[in-house]
C-alpha cells in the first residue's frame, strides 16, 4: 500500500481547493493584495478582509467581481487574473474569513462626530465635498476606502501611515528662513510645496541651504479628545461615502434648438 | 566559357554588394574610430561610450538647448539607442515601430512597422538597431528577428526566435553583427521560460546557433538545477552583449533564475543564471563562465553591461571586462580566462559579508527573502541595472548610474500559467525609506569612488562621455544634465517633459555636434546654437 501526497488528496470540502492551490493564492494575496489589506489580510490602508463580512457581497462572485473590476472612488483596482488564479486566491481569502471575531458596527453617532471635527477644526486642513481646505487629504469618501481600524490610528498616531502625497517638507532658505508645507511635487532640482494657507511655495534647490523631508505627519496626534468624541468622530469618519465628484457641475447638453 | 560567365557574374553580384554596403564588419571592428557616427548600441564592441568629441565641452554646455524633436506619436517606454551613419539617424519605437530619419534635423526619411499575428500584445519595449552592409535588424515583442533595408524600411526577412506562447517569449534588445552573424537574446524569465543566445545568418535570416543559458539536465552544469526545474529556469539574455575581436569571443550577461523570488523548487547554483558566459561567436560554444550570485533569490541579473578595457593591471597590461553587477557589487576579471580579479560593493549591500577569493559570495544571515518578508539591500531592482556605463580614457574613470535603495522581499511557491507572471514573490520599499539615484564616477582599478551625483530618485538612464570633459546622464523626473568628468559638478540640466528610460548618444553631421536622447514619445537631439560654434 503506498501513500499518496496528503497535498494532492486535503481538499477544502466547501471549496474544491487543495493545500497547493491555498498555498499558491496566498502566495498571490501576498504578491497583489498584501499591501494595502496586510500581510495577513487584517487590513492597513485597504479594509480588513478577515472579518468574514465584505462591504461589496460575500458570495465568491461578489469577491470576484471586486477583484476584477475594483472599487471606484477608492484605491482598489481591477486585476486581470486567470481563472485559476482568482480561484485560488478566493479560495485562500476564505480560510482567512471567520479568523477574527465578526466586527460589530461602529458605534457612536455620526451627527454627534460631525460636530467633533467642525469643534476641532479638522476642516481647516482636509474637504469633504466642496467644504474645507485641500491642505491635507480629501475625506469625502473615506469611509469606503479605509478600514476603522486605520482610521482611527491616523487620528490617534498620524505618522503610523503618511501617504506619498502627503510628505511633509520644510525648506530652510540662506538666510536660515524655513517654509513648511506638503509636497506636491519634488525631483532632483527643485521642490513645490503647500503651505497650510493652501499657497503654492515654489523652490530651486541650489537657491536654497536645505531641503528636510519630515518624518512625521504635519497632522496632530488628536490623543486627547474624550473617548465619547473619539468614537462619534470614527462613526461619523466611517458613515462618508460621497462622491469623489459631488461637488462639480456636470452640465449635460440640451439638444439642437 | 560556361563556367568564366558565372564567375563574371559572381564578380559583378560582389561589386554590387560592395556598393551597397554601408556598414562593413570592419567599420565596425574600428567603430570607435568614427567618433562622428554611432554604429553600435553601444557605440562599438566594447561598449566604453567615450567619443572624442569636443565642440560642447566644460565651458560651453551652459548653452546647450534642443535643435530638433522628432515625435513618434507612440505609447510606453521610449528606450532606444540610436544608431548614426553619416548623417543618417535609425530608431526603433515601442509596439514593433521603426524609423530612419535626418540626423540635422529629424525629418523623416521612412517608417517601418511590424504586423502583429492577431491577438498578440505589442506593448514590450525596443532598445534598438544593429546595422551591417546595408541591412538594419531589430527584434520584435513576439520575439521575431527581423532584417530591414537601410535604405528603404523594407521588410528582408523575419525569423521567430521561440514560439511566442500567450507572452512568454518576449524580445526588446538591440542586435549585434559580427562579422555574418546577428547575435540576438530572449527575455521572459519572470514567465518560465529557458533562456538562450541566438546567432543567425545576415543574409538568410537562418538561425547559425543556440547557446541555451540553462543547461539540461546531463549537460555540463544541468547538475545545478534540482529535478526539472531547468525547464523552467529562466536565464534571459535581454541585453546586448560586447565583442572582442582579437579574442574572437562574445561576452554575454545572463539574467535571473526563474521563479524569480522562490529558490525552494530549484536548488543548485542554477547555472548560468547571474553569469557572464564567453562564447565563440562562429559557434556559440562556450569558453568560460563566471557566475556572480550563485541561486539568486533576489532578481538579480547579470545583464549589465560587459565593458572590455584594456588597463594596466597591478602594473601589467591586462585585457579585462568589468561590469558594475545588480547585486551591488563592481566586479573586475580577466576576459581571456574568465579569472576573477577583484569585487568590490558601491554602495550599501546587506546580504553577503564579502566575496572568497574565486569571486563567489560569503552570505550573511539575512541575505535572503522569506515568506514574512525581510528588508534586504540593494533592492530589486538593484544596485546596478541596464544603465549603461561608460568609461573615459582621459580620467580613466567608469561612470555608471545605480539606484541606492533597501527592499522588503517576500518569498512564495508561484503558481504557472503559461505566459503568467512567475514570480514566487514580491519586492515592496521598505516603509519610511525612500530610495534615491547616484551617478557614480569609480576607479575601476581599485573600485574606489571618486565622486557621486545624487538625483532625487532612482534613475533609468545610462551615461556618455566625451572628450569635452562631459558626463551626460539623465533622472527619472526627466532631466537630462550634463556634468564635469573630472569633478560630478552639474553644468547643465534640461526638463524635457517625460521620464527618462534609456541612454544619450552624441555625433556629428556637417561639422556639429550633437546629443540625442529619447523622451516620452519624442526623439530630442540637443545643440549649441550656431554663433557659438
Amino acid at each position: 500500500m503506498r501513500y499518496l501526497p496528503m497535498a494532492a488528496l486535503l481538499l477544502y470540502p466547501a471549496w474544491g481547493q487543495t493545500e497547493l492551490d491555498v498555498a499558491q493564492g496566498k502566495g498571490i494575496f501576498r504578491n497583489n493584495c498584501a499591501f494595502c489589506h496586510g500581510l495577513t489580510g487584517s487590513g492597513g490602508r485597504g479594509p480588513s478582509l478577515i472579518s468574514g463580512r465584505f462591504l461589496h457581497g460575500s458570495t465568491d462572485e461578489d469577491v470576484k467581481n471586486v477583484i476584477r473590476n475594483g472599487v471606484p472612488g477608492t484605491t482598489m483596482p481591477s486585476f486581470d487574473f486567470e481563472t485559476a488564479e482568482i480561484d485560488h486566491l478566493v479560495g485562500y481569502l476564505r480560510t482567512l474569513a471567520g479568523s477574527a471575531p465578526k466586527s460589530a458596527p461602529v458605534p457612536g453617532d455620526p451627527a454627534q462626530g460631525r460636530q467633533v471635527y467642525l469643534r476641532n477644526g479638522c476642516s481647516s486642513c482636509h474637504r469633504i465635498g466642496m467644504e474645507g481646505s485641500v491642505f491635507g487629504p480629501e475625506l469625502t469618501r473615506l469611509g469606503a476606502s479605509r478600514s476603522p481600524d486605520y482610521i482611527r490610528e491616523s487620528l490617534l498616531n498620524p505618522s503610523a501611515d503618511i501617504l506619498d502625497d502627503y510628505q511633509g517638507v520644510t525648506v530652510v532658505a540662506r538666510d536660515g528662513k524655513r517654509t513648511g508645507g506638503v509636497r506636491i511635487n519634488e525631483d532632483t532640482f527643485s521642490v513645490q510645496l503647500r503651505d497650510v494657507s493652501q499657497n503654492f511655495r515654489i523652490f530651486q534647490k541650489d537657491e536654497v541651504r536645505e531641503v528636510i523631508h519630515e518624518t512625521k505627519s504635519l497632522m496632530p496626534a488628536y490623543n486627547s479628545l474624550s473617548q465619547e468624541d473619539l468614537q462619534n468622530l470614527l462613526a461619523y469618519l466611517v458613515s462618508l461615502r460621497g462622491d469623489v465628484n459631488a461637488g462639480a457641475h456636470v452640465n449635460k447638453p440640451e439638444g439642437v434648438r | 566559357m560556361r563556367r568564366r560567365a558565372r564567375i563574371a557574374i559572381a564578380g559583378l553580384a560582389l561589386a554590387a554588394t560592395m556598393c551597397g554596403q554601408q556598414v562593413s564588419y570592419e567599420r565596425l571592428v574600428n567603430a570607435l574610430k568614427e567618433q562622428q557616427n554611432w554604429l553600435t548600441y553601444w557605440g562599438d564592441y566594447s561598449a566604453v561610450r567615450h567619443r572624442g568629441l569636443n565642440q560642447i565641452n566644460t565651458g560651453n554646455v551652459k548653452d546647450l538647448r534642443v535643435d530638433w524633436i522628432f515625435q513618434t506619436g507612440q505609447t510606453g517606454a521610449f528606450e532606444t539607442t540610436p544608431l548614426v551613419v553619416d548623417g543618417i539617424m535609425y530608431i526603433t519605437g515601442t509596439d514593433g515601430y521603426a524609423y530612419a530619419l535626418d540626423a540635422r534635423n529629424g525629418r523623416k526619411l521612412w517608417m517601418y512597422k511590424h504586423t502583429f499575428p492577431q491577438g498578440r500584445k505589442a506593448t514590450a519595449v525596443n532598445r534598438g538597431f544593429a546595422i551591417l552592409g546595408d541591412r538594419l535588424f531589430m527584434v520584435t515583442p513576439d520575439a521575431n528577428v527581423v532584417a530591414l533595408e537601410a535604405k528603404t524600411g523594407k521588410l528582408i526577412w523575419q525569423t521567430e526566435m521561440a514560439a511566442y506562447n500567450r507572452g512568454q517569449y518576449t524580445a526588446t534588445l538591440a542586435p549585434l553583427a559580427i562579422k555574418n552573424k546577428i547575435v540576438v537574446g530572449i527575455s521572459g524569465a519572470e514567465y518560465g521560460i529557458r533562456g538562450f543566445i541566438d546567432a543567425y545568418d545576415a543574409e538568410t535570416g537562418k538561425r547559425a546557433w543556440r547557446f541555451w543559458s540553462i543547461p539540461a539536465k546531463g549537460e555540463p552544469g544541468g547538475d545545478s538545477w534540482a529535478a526539472d526545474s531547468w525547464e523552467r529556469g529562466g536565464g534571459s539574455t535581454w541585453l546586448t552583449g560586447t565583442f572582442d575581436p582579437v579574442l574572437n569571443t562574445l561576452y554575454w550577461g545572463v539574467g535571473n533564475p526563474g521563479p524569480d523570488l522562490y529558490g525552494e523548487s530549484r536548488l543548485g547554483d542554477n547555472l548560468y543564471s547571474c553569469s557572464l558566459v564567453a562564447l565563440d561567436p562562429d559557434t556559440g560554444t562556450l569558453k568560460w563562465h563566471f557566475q556572480f550570485t550563485p541561486h539568486d533569490i533576489h532578481d538579480w541579473d547579470a545583464a549589465e553591461t560587459p565593458m572590455l578595457l584594456d588597463l594596466n593591471w597591478r602594473g601589467k597590461p591586462r585585457k579585462l571586462v568589468v561590469q558594475a553587477n545588480r547585486n551591488a557589487f563592481f566586479y573586475v576579471l580577466d576576459r581571456e580566462t574568465g579569472e576573477f580579479l577583484m569585487g568590490k560593493p558601491f554602495e550599501r549591500q546587506t546580504w553577503a559579508s564579502g566575496l572568497d577569493d574565486k569571486g563567489r559570495p560569503i552570505l550573511t544571515k539575512d541575505a535572503l527573502p522569506t515568506e514574512d518578508g525581510l528588508r534586504i539591500c540593494p533592492g530589486l531592482g538593484g544596485g546596478g541595472n541596464w544603465m549603461a556605463p561608460s568609461y573615459n580614457p582621459e580620467t580613466n574613470l567608469f561612470y555608471f548610474a545605480l539606484f541606492e535603495q533597501c527592499e522588503i522581499y517576500y518569498s512564495n511557491p508561484p503558481l504557472y500559467i503559461q505566459g503568467r507572471p512567475y514570480w514566487g514573490g514580491v519586492s515592496r520599499s521598505a516603509p519610511g525609506e525612500e530610495g534615491w539615484g547616484l551617478l557614480k564616477a569609480l576607479d575601476p582599478l581599485t573600485g574606489e569612488t571618486k565622486w557621486d551625483f545624487r538625483f532625487f530618485r532612482p534613475s533609468w538612464v545610462g551615461t556618455l562621455s566625451t572628450s569635452g570633459g562631459l558626463i551626460f546622464g539623465g533622472d527619472e523626473d526627466g532631466s537630462l544634465i550634463a556634468l564635469d568628468a573630472r569633478t560630478g559638478k552639474n553644468l547643465w540640466h534640461f526638463n524635457t517633459g517625460a521620464r527618462l528610460v534609456a541612454a544619450p548618444i552624441t555625433y556629428l553631421v556637417n561639422g556639429r555636434q550633437y546629443v540625442a536622447m529619447p523622451s516620452g514619445a519624442a526623439l530630442l537631439a540637443f545643440a549649441l546654437p550656431e554663433p557659438d560654434r
